[in-house]
């Protein structure tokens, strides 16, 4: 092997200012004049904010603002989006309840923010965080995914009945019941593929500026698509002309898929940064990314696969409850759906497939791709429902479901 | 607030902190040295290991008024002066021991006190209890057990210490 051209080891440009220490990851950045942020956010799961007082906060040392869903709305900053239109059965587009980034009416989760503190320093905006008085009214919640479309289930969002988002399905359901009606042998399984919390090294953080001089915007946010950031800000959000917004996406942490998504907190710094005429930045606690970050996962499944005698498949059914939290994330629509019916096959060759997906609010965290972003949802299914079949038909999991027997008998024909 | 005044990576240093400042914060936000990281409020992670007096310790869980006196070496501190890098910090980069690059400050740290405690010739299971205290989410620790096994060695050595690129 040479030292140069074609076989020889090529070494990453970005190792040297990791090792060394001298990366400049979000937090890293310091602008002049910068201010800190700390969110006051829900200890309840659901609940009514009956009344928020900001007062004692805002004559705290060093605070220099204090901010409320009220304050948001009233400068007519858009909710966030779900950026992927997914269609039910009946024709009907998914339900994509208001996300404004800060809660006014009601919270939806622990974590939901209420308010947000701009401080001189982070422990002076921590500490007027905690002055913050809401009177919470609670409210019953619900948090299983399976108990999310129970008759008497709370429902989270007005206009939103039994919490569904939509009922979607993929595949042709009269083939399938056919080829299941004339199987020999039908596995059944229910499976839980719990909710995941991404949880990169690094913490989510946003440092916001708006610059008075020109009426733009800067961000520089530990995004892994800086592109979409400024595309969903501006047209969606509304926070600005893209023109006069600019993105910056400088050494991230890991991402595995949680910093994709356009998130409350970098919405709220750039708004923060216009009223205050300073840089505000966020950097998110370990304890504030399990309750803010979107989390992966969390289906709830009754599959089956039907065979014949000889363990060939014929088919496969699932259905799937998927839990996409109390707000739609940015990409969440699609996981479920299009990332994970289409993927149910395997690597096995099944002539018939039929999927139906519904996917429900609960009062939990948002949750959207994760590192694989419903392909590894449909690998556990397709791979435990293999394995299960093997081990009740007394064969062997490798040539179960003639897998490679088909795939074999294919190459031979050619 | 009370002033404290230590040594960081060989130069000495004073700054007014709170009671309640952490020893990482004095670092990142009054020195400005941000390579030391901060990726978890359990203690847990390891991104924010530096040496004080020579021993491996959790900014995150020492006060800066703690440290009043002390010694501390941050990852900034390994490199010579002239640029060559520390056999350990090469290491990773040969064995690609980093994705992120997030966890790598604190594992670098962390390794070097691995070599004080247990010496150059680490084998592998050694170095997996040893990093127990440090969590990386990006590669699976395989490569940073070789890294560390490596700069090990090459420290023995006397440490082929090399340019920086």
């Amino acid at each position: 092997m040479s030292a140069t051209g074609i076989g020889a080891a090529v070494r990453r440009k970005e190792d040297f200012r990791f090792i060394t220490g001298s990366g400049q990851y979000t937090d890293d950045v310091v602008r002049p004049g910068e201010t800190r942020a700390a969110f006051v956010r829900s200890p309840h799961a659901r609940a009514k904010i009956k009344s928020l007082d900001a007062s004692a906060a805002k004559k705290m040392p060093g605070v220099v603002a204090v901010l409320t869903g009220a304050d948001l709305a009233n400068d007519k900053i858009g909710n966030l989006i779900c950026g992927w239109m997914i269609h039910s059965k009946d024709g009907t587009p998914m339900k994509m309840a208001p996300h404004p980034a800060i809660a006014s009416g009601t919270v939806n989760h622990v974590g939901d923010a209420v308010a947000v503190v701009i401080g001189e320093t982070l422990a002076q905006a921590r500490d007027a965080a905690e002055k913050v008085k809401v009177d919470y009214e609670v409210l019953p919640a619900v948090v299983d995914p399976a108990k999310a479309q129970a008759a008497g289930a709370p429902q989270i969002h007005a206009d939103i009945a039994k919490n569904t988002i939509y009922q979607w399905h993929l595949g042709d359901a009269k083939a399938t019941a056919a080829a299941f009606a004339a199987a020999k042998h039908v596995t059944k399984l229910d499976i839980i593929n719990n909710r995941l919390v991404p949880n990169a090294i690094e913490p989510r953080a946003a440092l916001a500026e708006y610059d008075v001089g020109t009426d733009h915007m800067t961000l520089w946010n530990t995004s892994q698509n800086p592109h979409v950031a400024r595309l969903v800000i501006s047209a969606f959000v509304g926070m600005t002309p893209e023109h006069k917004l600019r993105v910056i996406a400088p050494d991230v942490g890991g991402g595995f898929g949680s910093k994709i998504f356009i998130y409350p907190e970098e919405v709220v710094c750039l708004w923060a940064s216009r009223k205050v005429r300073r840089p505000v930045k966020w950097t998110a606690e370990r304890s504030e990314s399990f309750l803010t970050d979107a989390h992966g996962r969390d289906h709830v499944t009754h599959a089956e696969l039907a065979l014949d005698a000889q363990g060939k498949i014929l088919a496969l059914r699932a259905k799937t409850i998927a839990n996409l939290g109390a707000y739609m994330s940015t990409f969440s629509s699609s996981v479920p759906t299009y990332l994970y019916g289409t993927l149910l096959s395997g690597q096995y060759d099944i002539p018939s497939i039929y999927c139906e997906v519904d996917a429900v609010y609960t009062n939990t965290a948002p949750v959207d791709a994760y590192r694989g972003a419903g392909r590894p949802e449909a690998t556990f299914v397709v791979e435990r429902l293999v394995e299960v079949t093997a081990r009740q038909m007394g064969i062997d999991p490798a040539e179960c479901a003639g897998a490679t027997s088909s795939r074999r008998s294919r190459t031979r024909r050619r | 607030m009370p002033a404290v005044s230590m040594t960081v990576n060989g130069k000495a240093v004073t700054g007014d902190v709170e009671a309640r400042t952490l020893l990482v914060q004095f670092l990142r936000e009054n020195l400005r040295l941000t390579g030391t990281h901060v990726g978890c409020d359990t203690s847990q992670c390891g991104a924010c290991v530096v040496h004080v007096d020579g021993i491996a310790s959790k900014s995150c869980t020492l006060l800066a008024l703690q440290c009043e006196g002390a010694k501390i070496t941050t990852i900034e501190g390994l490199a010579e002066p002239g640029g060559a890098l520390h056999p350990m910090q090469e290491a990773f980069r040969e064995n690609h021991g980093l994705q992120c690059g997030y966890c790598t400050p604190g594992m670098i740290m962390a390794a070097l006190d691995i070599v004080r405690r247990r010496g150059n010739d680490l084998d592998e299971h050694t170095i997996r209890e040893q990093l127990d205290g440090n969590i990386c989410r990006c590669t699976g620790y395989h490569n940073i057990v070789k890294a560390i096994a490596a700069g090990a060695k090459a420290m023995a050595k006397g440490g082929t210490r090399q340019a920086a690129e």
